[in-house]
Order: C-alpha cells, then structure tokens, then sequence
C-alpha cells in the first residue's frame, strides 16, 4: 500500500520534473533499472512470504543498483562493457523471473 | 557464461558421488543456475526473518518511510530511463533527418552545377564555331575538328551501319558459355577492322580512352557497368561489313564461340543509326607537341 504510494509519487515526480541524466551516468542507467527491478521483485516476495523488512529492503536496492552499475562501469574501464553488462542483465532477468513466479503461487495459491 | 554454465554442469553431474561434502558453500554444490534460481530473494530477509522468530519481543515489520523513499525512487529511476531513452531516440532520428537533408540539398547542388558545366561546354562550342567560321583557315579546322570528334567519339554521329547483338548461351553454366569481355573486345575489333567508323555498346560510345574490362562480375565500358544482351551498334557500310567482318581473325574467332559454345549472335542492317558522344574528360597531362 505505501510502497504502491511511493512508487506512484516517484513516477509523478520524474514525469514532472524530467531530470536531465549527466552524460557520463547515461549507460548505467538502463542497467541501475534493472537491478532495482530485481530488488522491488525480492521486496514483494518477502512481503508475501511475510518476513519483509524495511532495512533489508533500502539496502538490497541500494547495494543491487550500485553494484550493477560499478560491474558495468568496470567492464567499460576493461573493454568488456557488453559482455558484462549481458552477464549482469541475465543473472538478474533469472531472478527477477523466479521472483515472480513465487509471487504468482502466492497470489493464485497454484 | 559458457564457463560458468559449463562448471555447472559438471558439480551437479558429480554431486550424486560425493553428496556428504555440505560443508562447501551452496553456489559450488549446487551449479551457478540453480544457485542463482534458489537465492533469487535476498538471503537477509530470511536471517532477519530467523532472527525476529528468536526475539519474540519484535513483531513482523510493515513497509515503512524507508520503503515509501525507495519505491519511490525506483519509480523516479525508471522514468528518468525511459524519459531519457525517448529523448536519445527523438535525438537519433533528428540526426539522421538532417543528414538526409544535407545528402539531399548536395544533390540537387551537384545537378545545377552539371547542368552549368553542360551549359558552359555549348557555349564554348558555339564560340569555337563562330570564330572558326570567320576564316578561310579557319573553315578548314572547323571540318578537321568535325572529323576528328566523330573519330574520337565526342560528339554524336548518325548513319547506316550493322546491329550486332550477343548474349550468353541458353541456361549458361560456365564462363566459357558466357559473353566475357574479352568476347566483346574481339567482336569491337573485328568490326573495326572491317571498317566500322564509330561503335557503341549498349549506349556507350567507344572512344579513344575507352576500355572493355571486368570489373565484378559485370563487364564495363566507360567506367558504366553493362547487362546482357549487349547491343553493338557500329556506323560503316552496311554492305561491306558483314562480309569483311566473317573475315577477320577476330570474326572467325565469334563463329567458333557461337557454333562450339552456343553463344548468341545477331548481326543485321541498319538504315540508319545514333551513337550518342561519350562523355570525355578533359585531358590534363597530354599537350600537343611535335612528333620528333
């Protein structure tokens, strides 16, 4: 319910203020979302399993998105941009994909 | 990944053997993907989890502040994605717009300043004939100057003359089935020799510089690349040439390809034919100079 709020007030407020993305940060950015997708996903399944919480929440998302970006940033610095930056985004699609489907036997309970 | 996917495979493979070894972390017991599928939630939130199990004292923690801020900030992180994604998009196609555009105005810049240049060319044409009109000696050159640009191929010419048209053979497999471009200098030749005064194939004007080469897999003359059939169109006596032409080594040599290989051969008669002028450059490093 208030983590709905939340994301519904961050969405208003990027559309409204369409924050300009420094030009060194644009290729992060792509791979930041994903990651964070990755930890709202682990977020929802610990709410349904009920053993959220708060702290595990704000630092998974924090560590996930600035790790994803650090690997990527890395690999561009070592010339394997692309490669890490596919390695990132399957290992994270995996979890994401797992993540939801938990989700989905706890809502329809099948 | 491969790798990764490879040493996978092969710990679950031997993992039945040696099942007793727990105390290896789980990532190198249990293979990468199902690691990565088994741990798909973050661990902590089971230790915390545990761990409130032992206290009593704390009860399940509902999201709070700290779960509005994040939310909310994935929230403003994807739309900056997407809003920024939309703009470099928007940016990409507007380049290439403008490219376009400047392709397009070059283009059209290209054309007047050709049309200037065909402009200028009959100007200077015009000029030359009048000035040379004005003498005796001058008539003289301007007729020697006729001669010699239709020898040369720079202006057009009209007259009687033969068609010649050659293609390949039916359903060609190999070269030798083909007309290659030595073919057609042979065939330009032999007509040469049996007196024709200006060729042309498929449209293009055989001059002085011209060359019958391959390049690719098509045959040029004047840099213009050329499809079968070709049609070699060439001003002389309509009369003599067949007959002179069938004489010639060069001619006996098309005789042989056609009844050998089956190439295509047509010559006829032609009351009246147009060989267009080739387009010749100007010659930059050739000056007139005496023979000795």
């Amino acid at each position: 319910m208030i983590a709905g709020l939340g994301l519904l007030v961050g969405i208003v407020l990027g559309l409204l203020l369409r924050p300009e993305v420094p030009l060194w940060l644009e290729p992060y950015l792509p791979i930041a979302v994903v990651a964070a997708l990755d930890a709202v996903f682990g977020a929802l399944r610990a709410f349904l399993d009920g053993i959220f919480d708060d702290k595990v929440f704000v630092v998974s998302f924090v560590s996930n998105v600035l790790i994803a970006a650090l690997i990527v940033y890395l690999g561009d610095k070592l010339g394997v941009g692309g490669q890490l930056s596919t390695g990132v985004i399957v290992v994270l699609g995996i979890r994401i994909f797992s993540n939801v489907a938990a989700i989905r036997r706890h809502i329809f309970h099948a | 990944m491969q790798a990764d996917q490879g040493s996978g495979t092969t710990s679950r493979a031997t993992a039945p053997t040696e099942p007793a070894d727990t105390s290896a972390p789980p990532q190198v017991r249990m293979g990468l993907l199902d690691y990565v599928t088994a741990t798909s939630m973050d661990e902590d939130y089971a230790h915390v989890a545990e761990r409130a199990q032992k206290d009593p004292a704390r009860k399940p923690v509902r999201p709070g502040v700290a779960a509005l801020v994040a939310m909310g900030l994935f929230g403003l992180l994807a739309v900056t994605a997407a809003v920024q994604t939309a703009r470099n998009a928007s940016d990409v196609a507007q380049g290439r717009e403008s490219l376009v555009a400047q392709v397009q105005r070059r283009n059209a810049q290209v054309d007047t300043r050709r049309d200037r240049i065909e402009e200028l060319r009959t100007d200077v044409d015009s000029l030359q004939s009048r000035f040379l009109e004005a003498t005796v000696r001058g008539r003289a050159l301007s007729s020697r100057l006729t001669r010699l640009s239709v020898r040369a191929g720079t202006v057009p010419v009209t007259g009687p003359g033969v068609k010649v048209v050659v293609d390949d053979a039916p359903g060609a497999t190999g070269p030798q089935e083909q007309v290659l471009d030595e073919d057609l200098q042979k065939l330009v030749n032999a007509l040469w020799g049996s007196g024709a005064e200006a060729i042309s194939i498929n449209g293009q004007r055989l001059s002085n510089l011209s060359a019958i080469r391959v390049a690719g897999s098509a045959i040029t003359v004047n840099f213009k690349s050329l499809a079968p059939p070709y049609t070699v169109l060439a001003v002389g006596n309509p009369d003599t040439i067949p007959g002179r032409f069938v004489d010639t080594t060069h001619g006996q040599d098309w005789l042989t390809l056609q009844s050998t290989y089956g190439l295509q051969f047509r010559m006829t008669s032609e009351e009246s034919l147009r060989l267009p002028a080739v387009n010749q450059p100007n010659l930059r490093f050739a000056t007139p100079g005496t023979a000795r």
